[in-house]
């Protein structure tokens, strides 16, 4: 038993050698699923992370200091990433954390970061609890579950003749499928919409045919869809197709609706579906197009949300960096990290940036979240095997098709 | 009414895939009463084979049932004989724990090598439902319904007029018998291995194109050929058949009457309760 | 091992852990040594039914989540403490292991190893389905520890050393009560069982109600490790108690480390814990790949786990040295 100890301690004396080799660069740790069924999602972030850190450090760092990012696995799992973080801060001792992806993982990790004292900053996982606990040394730029939807309300309250007369909702029962849920059935009921079906599947559901047959019962007016899986949205519409629901409109909310895969694989089955998602990115925008291209020219694939997200967290990190005092106590260094990001004013890819303590959708009140994350949350429509935005009219792209045609009553 | 049927048409036309892979299942059991935990896996490799022959080499799925049945066999026949059969006299739960072992490593291998990212096959000719007399029918699956039951029918001639397959089923009933009437048990073992493990395979090829593909769905599937499995009672093969439909059934109709949250859990229930009322299942075959 | 060696190995163990944290303040080491000796709890708790009882159950994480929540839930509802929680988390999962061993202990083998697989999944579908309960997929999760004072000192809860001291007396817990279990008549009616259930019963031994009291044991213990994982971790939901994943961890813990040996579970999770990172970070590769390899070659080279192996070997020099001494 003991002699097992002794390779962890060969390991971290190592580590803690090598430390003051790296003590000039400004390190940020970054837990993400690495390995196991996450880990295409972890790869999308390190991708981003990379390009953000290259230009920056190419443009002469931060106060003539290098950002660097620490990457580690956390496999998607809780206890796994609370063990990481402590690293990262313990160990590694980077100066503010970032990255998580799902929400049970940063949960545990600003739990961490809040009794370690470490600056945590969101960049993507979306449960509302996170920012609701009160923990001022965690941030975060990207809009809650129950903020996803308000694009989507917006549309069906200005837009003449849009109000559904009924709304079949069916979501995925997780964290996040739960709360965009009951955000949008909140929103529907206080507008008088009667829910006609209220449906909680479990993710990776191999058929949906049964649900659909359910809720084909009930004809709802417009059919909303959560999902947090790329394949639970494009089965969620193949089979409520096929079962013939024929509502005014498809809603979808969640990363799946809006990648390229899910017009690829339902071909004319996703046209006029219409996506709600955290950020849809307005082309129309140069600094947007302008991240596209550079994207796409040096990883060959094209970015979505959460690369933007991941590249726009640094973005802001390094914004943090630069007005913060730091000595070179590592204590010390992170308050004034978490001073200066709580005093943030900025423009990123993703959008504008300024945390504050608000009440958000929910009733709870937010601290330190992106006061103009309802902003970013955009509506977007499948059109002939492209999404384009379509609400607000101030980052439309096209006109929207609406009532959807292919159900359209005779 | 409608919704009934349409739950029905739909059970039943699933019930009929998730049959095949409880058949393999009772195969392999019933002649070397071993419980496969990795049979999961063998239906996600063969899910994965009619994609990646789609993909590279344009063969439509359904076709290259042909191409991944025989491969199956193969390496299923192999499986046993350089992994499993050191094992099996370790006794049942080594074997148990062995095969779980082996669906985490197939399983988890399959991630490494085609990453979690989720895959869909998309067939030019089954974008639309078939609507006969107003019931949605899938065309994939309808299809897969079509070749599994010629599958099925095969099967039963085989096990019925075959040599090897009246040893199969000879070595089943009463293995000492078996080996006194002059069968070689060895490689009956080797053969239904192989079987069981093909027909798994079959039975993700047919399921790919209605289903989407990932390399843990091993996992949700092995759960539901086990109940099938006991549902008609270990080692039958008819038994596979009618546990398969009932279950199939059960959960379209449990998700649009009862609840689509639990309806994982029917299946959980249903099977809890066979074990408990009637261990032997419906087709009373035993548990010895 | 002689009883003498036995006793000398324990204490010097104990000592050894009560003096490393004043040795090595490294916090990261230390919380290594808590999931250590958590995971030693429950792969205890797991070898308790699987290696003395020869009941191989895939639904273990059922037990650790009713521990879990169980603790969380006294908390964050009723104000109850976590160091009161934990063995109520105990003695809930114990209580409920009951009804479930009644249950399945109606079978025998696989079919009852399938049937824990078949309550454990069940128990996940409500988990995420009972809100009002559990608060489904959205979970729970400690924010702040109430105030402790010992000894005059006041607990600082940032520390690792809390939790370290009560993760080490859960494992010695745990380790012990397995020990007591191995030379109990319990034990022996567990043997008994293990080899041919049908004999024993034959013999005269209840063989339900030996099953069923070994169950609670193992419950209790697995609800144990649950309540400091609530306790330690602050965040429980659905996914992290109650995967397939979790119960698979506890078999391997039991198998690698050695079925029905007490110090078993202690080289498991050591074993999974140091080997497992260090197979993570050098080969990029997924850990399940390992253990799923890892289990496959215990089962076929070692069946009876390292530290049964070493057991064996020492027997065997022992009896060595006897012969020799004799002669």
């Amino acid at each position: 038993m003991r002699k097992l100890a002794f390779p962890m301690w060969t390991l971290l004396l190592g580590a803690a050698l090598a430390l003051p080799a790296r003590a000039q660069t400004l390190k940020i740790g970054a837990p993400q699923p690495m390995t196991g069924p996450d880990a295409p999602f972890g790869d999308k972030f390190k991708k981003t992370y990379s390009m953000a850190i290259e230009e920056i450090n190419a443009a002469g760092g931060v106060n003539g200091r290098k950002l660097e990012v620490v990457i580690e696995d956390h496999m998607a799992k809780n206890a796994l990433a609370a063990t990481v973080a402590e690293k990262l801060i313990t160990q590694e001792k980077v100066l503010v954390l970032t990255g998580g992806r799902a929400s049970g993982q940063a949960m545990e990790i600003a739990s961490i970061a809040q009794r370690l004292k470490t600056p945590y900053l969101v960049d993507h996982p979306s449960a509302d609890m996170i920012t609701t606990k009160g923990f001022e040394w965690v941030f975060r730029n990207n809009p809650t579950g129950s903020i996803y939807p308000s694009a989507f309300n917006a549309f069906i309250t200005e837009s003449p003749g849009a109000m559904p007369r009924s709304a079949a909702v069916v979501y995925d029962n997780t964290l996040f499928g739960k709360t965009i849920a009951t955000a949008a059935m909140k929103f529907l009921r206080s507008k008088n919409v009667p829910i006609v079906a209220d449906e909680a599947y479990p993710v990776n559901t191999l058929d949906f045919k049964p649900i659909m047959t359910k809720v084909k019962g009930t004809n709802p007016d417009f059919f909303l869809m959560v999902a947090v899986a790329t394949t639970d949205a494009i089965l969620l519409t193949r089979h409520a197709k096929e079962m013939g629901i024929a509502p005014r409109a498809f809603v979808g909310f969640g990363g799946g609706f809006g990648v390229a895969d899910f017009a690829s694989q339902l071909g004319p089955l996703a046209q006029n579906v219409f996506s709600s998602a955290a950020w849809s990115g307005n082309p129309n925008d140069p600094r947007t197009k302008a991240f596209y291209d550079k994207f796409h020219a040096k990883y060959g694939i094209w970015p979505h949300e959460h690369e933007v997200e991941g590249y726009a967290a640094i973005y802001i990190l390094a914004d943090a960096f630069k007005r913060a005092k730091l000595t070179g106590n590592l204590e010390a260094d992170r308050d004034e990290v978490r001073k200066a990001l709580a005093a943030t004013d900025m423009t990123t890819v993703f959008g504008k940036v300024k945390f504050a303590s608000w009440t958000g959708p929910t009733g709870d009140p937010f601290t330190n979240q992106n006061i103009y994350s309802p902003e970013h949350s955009v509506l977007a429509q499948w059109r002939d095997g492209q999404l384009l935005n379509v609400w607000p009219k101030a980052v439309a792209e096209t006109t929207l098709v609406f009532p959807d045609p292919s159900t359209a009553k005779k | 009414m409608e919704t009934f049927v349409q739950s029905l048409v739909s059970g039943v036309l699933m019930g009929a895939l998730y049959a095949m892979i409880g058949i393999g299942l009772t195969v392999i059991f019933g002649v070397m009463r071993i419980i496969n935990l990795a049979h999961g896996e063998m239906v996600m490799v063969g899910m994965f084979g009619a994609f990646w022959s789609q993909t590279l080499w344009g063969l439509d799925p359904f076709l290259s049932i042909l191409l991944w049945a025989p491969v199956m066999f193969v390496g299923g026949m192999l499986l046993y004989r350089f992994l499993l059969r050191k094992i099996i006299p370790g006794g049942e739960l080594n074997t148990l724990l062995y095969t779980a072992g082996l669906s985490l490593l197939v399983a988890n291998l399959a991630l490494l090598a085609w990453t979690g990212d989720y895959r869909t096959i998309t067939l030019a000719y089954t974008q639309a439902p078939m609507r006969p007399l107003g019931i949605a029918v899938p065309g994939a699956l309808a299809i897969g319904f079509g070749v599994a039951v010629v599958v099925t029918v095969a099967l039963w001639l085989f096990l019925g007029r075959t040599d090897m397959g009246r040893a199969i089923r000879a070595t089943s009933q009463n293995p000492e018998a078996a080996v006194l009437m002059g069968v070689d048990v060895e490689r009956v073992a080797v053969v239904a291995f192989g079987l069981g493990t093909a027909l798994a395979g079959a039975a993700g090829v047919l399921l790919a194109p209605s289903l989407y593909l990932y390399p843990t769905v091993g996992e949700l599937l092995i759960v539901k050929s086990f109940v099938i499995v006991v549902l008609g009672g270990l080692g039958s093969v008819p038994g596979a058949i009618a546990g398969g439909l009932l279950l199939g059934v059960a959960e379209s109709l449990g998700a649009v009457y009862v609840s689509s949250t639990y309806k994982d859990g029917i299946g959980y229930v249903i099977f809890l309760l066979v074990l408990l009322y009637r261990p032997s299942g419906l087709f009373g075959v035993g548990k010895r | 091992m002689s009883r003498r060696a036995r006793i000398l190995a324990g204490t010097a163990g104990a000592l050894a852990l009560a003096a490393l944290p004043l040795v090595v303040k490294n916090t990261f080491f230390l919380h290594v040594c808590i999931l250590v000796f958590m995971w030693t709890v429950l792969g205890a708790a797991w070898n308790v039914l699987g290696g003395f009882a020869g009941q191989v159950s895939f639904g273990h994480a059922a037990l650790f989540a009713i521990g879990s929540y169980a603790t969380i839930i006294l908390f964050l509802k009723a104000g109850i403490a976590p160091w009161w929680g934990i063995p109520l988390g105990g003695v809930a999962a114990a209580g409920l292991s009951v009804p479930i061993g009644l249950l399945c202990f109606r079978l025998r083998g696989p079919y009852f190893s399938l049937a824990t697989l078949a309550v454990a999944e069940l128990a996940r579908l409500v988990a995420l389905n009972w809100e009002w309960l559990t608060n489904g997929p959205i979970g729970f999760l400690i924010t702040t520890l109430p105030p402790l004072q010992i000894l005059g000192y006041s607990v600082d809860w940032e520390s690792k050393l809390p939790f370290y001291a009560l993760a080490a007396f859960l494992m010695m817990a745990a380790l012990l009560s397995t020990a007591w279990l191995r030379q109990s008549r319990l034990g022996a009616f567990l043997a008994a069982i293990r080899e041919d259930e049908d004999a024993a019963e034959a013999v005269g031994i209840d063989t339900v109600r030996s099953k069923v009291v070994t169950l609670a044991l193992s419950g209790f213990l697995a609800g144990l490790g649950g309540g400091f994982y609530a306790f330690y971790f602050r965040y429980v939901d659905p996914d992290a108690v109650l995967s397939i994943g979790l119960s698979m961890e506890m078999v391997f813990i039991a198998m690698v480390g050695g079925l029905g040996t007490v110090g078993g579970p202690l080289i498991g999770a050591v074993f999974l814990t140091t080997v497992g990172e260090a197979v993570r970070e050098r080969f990029q590769v997924g850990h399940l790949v390992f253990y799923g390899l890892f289990m496959m070659l215990v089962i076929r080279f070692l069946p009876e786990g390292i530290w049964g192996r070493v057991l064996r070997l020492l027997a065997r020099v022992q009896a060595r040295v006897q012969r020799h001494g004799a002669a």
